[in-house]
């Protein structure tokens, strides 16, 4: 195996930092990821469920991927 | 009314918000008569699509025509789990972008050796790998590295280090599920409780969880 980046290094240590002992998996984002967008652009507060959402996207870059093309669309509609 | 002159964008704006607040997708997908109704979202989700993937110069029309499908049947699959939270249009978009990027992940990486993964997950604590002066010199980096080096070789199984290499390389979930041969649950768990056990080992070493948490915040 190659030696690792110092990015690759920096993200498990963020995914280790940000880890919880209770936290969402990808489906329970998926079923929230639509109202934490739409509350996210307009600037609401990120309660219950959605917190879980936040929590998971710091940790999960497919789901952060995907919110943060949803964001590009709602942005540009 | 509005007290100034509204431009022609703002005006189209407010009709698409009527159109958006009057239209029961829900009710008017499932009826017998819905093929206007299922027109109308497939050009919305193409459109939405075409935004997300603008910058994806490996992606084709053809390919937006084929993710835009895909996601209509998921869409009209899971109509009872639209919970009314969001508006029906963007939890539609959330599915077909999460269709959309599976599917270019799947083709990313459908050539990957799970024999390669393994080999490397039992290579990942050695220094070569993970040197101690990876993020650098200085003494905490140096101490926060060599750390994490022993506890992914005291506290992780072999499948576990096989599922942190995946992570480390982006690999997506569903792609972890199909080389593990596992759920999807599963799959996650695993990770989950590899972070969990590395976590607490580098808390055990009085590296505190504020310091792990915010030592590469973006």
């Amino acid at each position: 195996m190659k030696r690792l980046t110092p990015q690759q290094i920096e993200g498990l240590i963020r995914a280790v930092g940000q880890t919880r002992e209770h936290e969402f998996n990808c489906a329970e984002c998926q079923r929230n990821i639509s109202e934490f967008a739409e509350r996210q652009i307009a600037g609401l507060p990120l309660e219950g469920a959605l917190a879980g959402v936040e929590q998971h996207l710091t940790v999960c870059s497919e789901c952060r991927e995907e919110f943060l093309a949803l964001e590009k669309i709602l942005r540009a509609s | 009314m509005a007290d100034f002159p509204l431009t022609f964008r703002d005006r189209l704006d407010r009709i698409f918000d009527v159109l958006e607040t009057e239209i029961n997708w829900p009710e008017a997908l499932r009826g017998t008569e819905n093929s206007d109704a299922v027109s109308a979202l497939r050009r919305i989700l193409l459109d939405g699509l075409r935004i997300a993937l603008r910058e994806r110069t490996d992606v084709s029309e053809a390919q937006l025509e084929d993710f835009t499908h895909e996601a209509l049947l998921r869409i009209l699959e899971r109509l009872d789990q639209f919970a009314g939270r969001s508006r029906f249009t963007t939890w539609a978009h959330s599915i077909a972008v999460n269709t959309a990027f599976t599917e270019l992940r799947r083709k990313r990486w459908q050539d990957v050796s799970l024999d390669v993964l393994v080999a490397d997950g039992q290579q990942l604590s050695e220094s070569a790998v993970l040197p101690d002066d990876a993020l650098g010199s200085g003494e905490e980096r140096t101490r926060l590295v060599g750390l994490l080096r022993k506890a992914v070789a005291e506290k992780l199984s072999a499948k576990q280090r096989t599922a942190i290499v995946c992570m480390l390389q982006e690999m997506p979930i569903d792609q972890i599920v199909e080389l593990l041969g596992t759920s999807r649950n599963s799959a996650y768990k695993l990770l989950h409780d590899a972070r969990c056990a590395l976590k607490e080992y580098l808390i055990a070493e009085g590296i505190s969880s504020e310091v792990i948490r915010t030592a590469f915040a973006p």
